[in-house]
């Protein structure tokens, strides 16, 4: 595969992520009574660096190879070379545990 | 009954500000979602063709779904490392670190960000050696751990 997914979209993902945290972590701090020095760090926005988000591009690309080719070799091993859910569906707990 | 898989249920949020951007962020959510899918969408149609199959229509958009999950935890957890570290910035050890669970996986993580720290001084454009090795290595299936 050659093709690869968008640092960026990727980016913004993350992004969407850390804002939704931020948000949550924020409302907790006003019913938190201790507050003060700890939880100061947690309220700072979140960033990453462009290696970091090409790794995570390439992660995300391997998921989706990862996936596609093991449910490929179950359905081959039925004879069919059409990808059905019931393929995905055997390889999804692996998948998952493994990622 | 409950479980760990509700979101949201329980700590009312209060305000109607709060709802609002709640609401603009789904929006955003469902928007990135929507991009993901194109791309998995012709990542998925070309490297089933590649293995000389075809893929059928529900598979990959379960497929893409998964894909913005895992992003979604991936943000998540390169987030919580990065802090522990006592770092505001993500890099490229914790979203190694991410991958821990499989070890293959780690060690194919770790060469790619090898081979990027190799390319830094100069800027890459067309990453075509790079993804020719990531190729030849991915070529089987991710070993399982027993």
């Amino acid at each position: 595969m050659e093709e690869n997914f968008d640092p960026d979209l990727i980016h913004a993902i993350f992004k969407l992520v850390w804002s939704r945290r931020n948000k949550k972590v924020e409302g907790n701090q006003g019913i938190d009574l201790e507050g003060g020095a700890g939880t100061s760090k947690k309220t700072r926005a979140t960033t990453a660096n462009a290696s970091a988000l090409k790794v995570s591009c390439e992660l995300l690309r391997l998921f989706v190879a990862e996936a596609i080719q093991r449910a490929a070799l179950i359905a081959e091993a039925e004879g069919i070379d059409i990808i059905e859910p019931t393929h995905l569906e055997r390889v999804l707990p692996q998948l998952l545990l493994d990622f | 009954m409950e479980t760990l898989g509700d979101d949201g249920i329980g700590i009312g949020s209060g305000g109607e500000s709060d709802k609002e951007r709640q609401e603009e962020a789904e929006q955003e959510a469902a928007l990135l979602r929507d991009r993901l899918r194109l791309s998995v969408i012709s990542m998925a149609s070309s490297h089933a063709k590649t293995l000389g199959m075809t893929i059928s229509e529900p598979v990959v958009a379960c497929i893409a779904d998964l894909a913005f999950k895992q992003a979604e935890q991936m943000g998540r957890d390169v987030e919580l490392f990065a802090q522990h570290a006592g770092r505001k910035s993500v890099n490229m050890e914790d979203v190694i670190l991410s991958a821990h669970r499989n070890e293959h996986l780690m060690g194919l993580l770790r060469d790619f960000a090898q081979e990027l720290k190799g390319k830094e001084p100069c800027t890459e454009r067309k990453r075509t050696k790079k993804a020719l090795k990531n190729e030849n290595k991915v070529q089987e299936p991710i070993e399982m751990l027993d």
